[in-house]
């Protein structure tokens, strides 16, 4: 293992760390040193092993081997707090805030003690304190007395970053955080690294982002299978360095779209006209084409989610037209499917899949409820057809009987893709479709929009990655504030900043 | 790891699987075993077994209507005034004609069943609330209908209560729920919405709709229970069906049922669920165990089996 400061003695150490989920080897004897004053990359697939050897060190999970050392003394956690307490804290991928909590409350959850006298809770002080912590971070617009709800996902990410590093953890795990937020956002993550790395304290850095991960990191180090592959310095590697690593074999540069200014004149597939969501966006004009991939660029608060969810029929109170071809209008969720609309939200696990049921029942679902015949289900044939979809689809399983939940992020939203393709759907709404995704996956998704771009099917695809939206679409719109802002159309002149421009 | 290792691992798990699928049935021979031991032999005489049949009907029938209920991952706690009210219909139409006092019955746990589920889909009030609401507001009626005397039924309707009469009601009722669990298209969605409402409700299913129609099915289906009850017992008190509610979960629960429902309902949860629970309520009557010990043992075995069994996986991911 090569790491930049082997004279100093570690402040973390892992040992032999193991652990199994049933048949999966999550993580297979990894150990691992961390050194003071090092922000060191942790990166990998998805199903690698990262979020899970976190968990092992916050006590989230139960280890089935080895053990942790910090400073040198035996790290055994059985909790967040407990891990608190020995100078390890984490930001976690998902929501990490528990609602029914004001922002304080949130911060100093386990550590109310310091403000309780004679058993009660002095919740002024606490605030007090909160809003000040707040404060000195910069985010004076999230008020420590308010409900955590009262806030969207990215500022319980801020309300998150305070809790995790207020109290000066020498080991701050940020996992996969940056995904959900926003340019100012991250830039006021990497502050806080930057600034834990110069009092001399470490940051675990994990995400998909591999150029992120070059440019804020010391020394990077690669899971694979569960494995511990190696440990380079960031300083000299390059992306492909990285994805060699990951992938175990050469991957070459080509998961986007090549081809520029050949557009098919397809006709018009869907249009949209007046959509308002209230508080998300108003006024919504736009036109889907056949053969074409739509993108919409943005903030992750500029409304473009919703936009989506909208045009499925799935958002609450919706005015305003959404019109296919043939003139049928489009105002439910069953309409839409029965119309061919696709919707892969960026909800994977709430809204897109039933995590707690079969990869079967998942891919059957959307054609079984638009299935008007009422006659015995041939379960052999139900059967064949979820196989097949999600073989099309190469979704590594253990068979189509298996539980949604066991599979990696990457395989999950094959499943999403397969129970669409299983539909027949001629217009797909992709929100997101490769958040937290991995390299290889990610180009097996951007083959398969590729391909249905050909058949003459329409894409509407959402995201926040502006060279994924550069790469697969054929027009952008980018909205900013809950409206269009500007129109690009695919090219390969197409710079960056121009699009990012448009956002702010 | 080996792929080689990973299929024996798989059939392992899936060894684990079935293996967790007959526990109940275990559970069953155990419990008739433990009972015939205490019992000296007396639970499995013709007279002990034909006594806990004629029990089994009411309970085996309103437990297919909830197991529907439970599957989507909701509660029905009114079920027990249900089969009171829709008892005293019973009783008072069976003077006219018998058909329409069983008619009335369906209608009537219909009608509530309904209630139920409007209250529930309309103003997004979590089940056990609005059925612990109607279960008062039902036991106030079957209070007030039956103020001055027990509502009695025309006294020829006990020549109804002949085991292959209640056997065919029984039969029905199963077969019918069994077919539409397994072969119809609704199965699938009852279970895909106890595992995941909005991921259902974004595939397509009308979720609304189904919740309402559980609901409906699970009071029809009582209604069916209430005319067995009738013939049975021939007239009808304010108590009829009190605690009858707690009964049917726990007999599901006993039975396998995961309290969360979900993809892991097994239909055969009501049948042997059913005689679980009624082996066990007569077991403990046979080794001379007075009212109050009899509940506290029922609670102490309902309280473990739900601990041994729910489901804490069911919202762990693996990352």
């Amino acid at each position: 293992m090569t790491t930049a400061n082997t004279a100093l003695k570690p402040v973390l150490q892992a040992v032999g760390v193991d652990k199994s989920f049933g048949i999966t080897h999550a993580v297979n004897r990894v150990s691992l040193d961390l050194y003071r004053g090092e922000i060191r990359g942790l990166i990998g697939e998805n199903g690698s092993g990262k979020s899970t050897f976190c968990s092992l060190l916050t006590g989230i999970h139960k280890l089935d081997g080895g053990h942790f050392l910090i400073d040198g003394d035996m790290l055994a956690v059985r909790n967040q707090i407990e891990a608190n307490n020995r100078g390890v804290s984490i930001i976690v991928q998902e929501t990490g805030t528990l609602p029914g909590l004001t922002v304080a409350e949130n911060i100093f959850l386990g550590n109310e003690k310091q403000f309780t006298r004679f058993g009660v809770k002095n919740t002024r002080a606490m605030n007090r304190r909160a809003q000040k912590l707040l404060d000195d971070y910069g985010f004076s617009h999230i008020r420590a007395a308010q409900a955590i709800e009262s806030y969207n996902f990215e500022n319980r990410k801020l309300v998150e970053i305070v809790k995790a590093t207020y109290f000066k953890p020498l080991v701050l795990i940020v996992d996969e955080t940056t995904t959900a937020l926003s340019q100012s956002g991250r830039d006021e993550l990497y502050k806080i690294m930057q600034e834990t790395r110069a009092d001399n304290r470490t940051v675990i850095f994990i995400s998909h982002d591999l150029p992120e991960v070059l440019s804020h990191t010391d020394n990077i180090s690669v899971l694979r299978d569960g494995e511990l592959i190696d440990t380079v310095k960031s300083a000299g590697t390059t992306e492909d360095d990285l994805k060699r690593l990951m992938v175990g074999r050469v991957l070459d540069d080509r998961y986007y779209r090549k081809d520029y200014g050949e557009r098919q004149a397809g006709s018009l597939a869907l249009s949209v006209r007046g959509l308002c969501v209230p508080g998300q966006f108003d006024d919504l004009d736009l036109d889907l084409y056949k053969g074409e991939i739509l993108g919409i660029g943005g903030l992750s608060e500029c409304g473009m989610h919703e936009v989506g969810k909208a045009i499925f029929g799935a958002s609450y109170h919706r005015t305003g037209s959404v019109t296919l071809a043939d003139g049928s209008s489009i105002n439910t969720v069953t309409e839409a499917i029965r119309k061919g609309i696709a919707y892969a939200s960026k909800d994977r696990e709430m809204e897109s899949l039933v995590v707690n049921t079969t990869i079967k029942d998942n891919i059957i679902l959307p054609t079984l409820s638009q299935t008007a015949a009422v006659k015995p289900l041939n379960h052999k044939a139900l059967k064949r057809f979820a196989v097949k979809y999600a073989n099309q689809l190469s979704v590594k399983m253990t068979g189509v009987e298996q539980y949604v939940n066991q599979l990696s992020g990457g395989n999950k939203q094959k499943v999403v893709l397969a129970r669409w393709l299983g539909k027949d759907s001629d217009i797909y709404i992709l929100d997101s479709p490769t958040r937290g995704i991995d390299v290889k996956v990610k180009a097996d998704i951007y083959a398969l929009m590729s391909d249905l771009r050909s058949q003459g099917k329409s894409i509407l695809m959402i995201s926040e990655e502006m060279q994924e939206l550069m790469g697969m679409c054929d027009r952008i719109l980018i909205m900013k504030e809950g409206r269009i802002n500007a129109e690009f159309a695919r090219s390969r002149d197409l710079r960056e900043e121009d699009i990012i421009q448009k956002m702010l | 790891m080996t792929a080689q290792d990973s299929t024996v691992q798989m059939k392992q798990s899936q060894w684990g699987q079935r293996l967790k699928a007959v526990y109940p049935l275990l559970g069953l021979i155990f419990i008739v075993s433990a009972f015939a031991v205490l019992t000296k032999g007396q639970i499995l005489t013709p007279r002990s077994i034909r006594l806990i049949l004629s029990q089994v009907y009411p309970l085996l029938i309103a437990s297919a209507g909830v197991f529907l209920v439970m599957t989507i991952g909701s509660l029905d706690f009114s079920q027990g005034s249900l089969l009171g009210l829709a008892s005293i219909v019973v009783s008072a139409l069976s003077f006219y004609s018998v058909p329409l006092a069983i008619l009335g019955g369906i209608l009537t746990g219909l009608a509530v069943g309904l209630l139920n589920g409007f209250f529930h889909v309309r103003f997004r009030i979590p089940s056990f609330i609005v059925t612990i609401c109607t279960m008062y507001l039902f036991r106030g009626f079957c209070a007030y209908l039956t103020t001055n005397a027990p509502v009695s039924a025309i006294p020829t309707i006990t020549a109804f209560n002949q085991d292959w009469i209640k056997l065919c009601f029984a039969g029905g009722v199963l077969a019918v729920v069994f077919l539409v669990f397994h072969f119809s298209k609704l199965g699938v969605f009852l279970k895909s919405l106890g595992a995941g409402e909005t991921a259902t409700r974004f595939s397509g299913v009308r979720t609304d709709w189904v919740k309402i129609l559980v609901f409906a099915a699970a009071g029809a289906i009582t209604g069916i229970a209430a005319f067995i009850n009738v013939i049975k017992v021939g007239s009808i008190t304010s108590t009829a069906g009190n605690q009858f509610e707690t009964q049917i979960l726990i007999a599901l629960v006993l039975g396998g049922m995961p309290i969360s429902g979900g993809a892991k309902s097994r239909f055969f949860a009501v049948p042997i669920g059913t005689l679980i629970s009624l082996i066990l309520n007569n077991g403990l009557v046979m080794i001379g165990l007075d009212t109050a010990m009899q509940q506290l043992v029922k609670g102490l075995i309902f309280l473990a089996v739900v601990a041994l069994t729910i489901d804490r996986k069911a919202l762990q991911t693996i990352k």
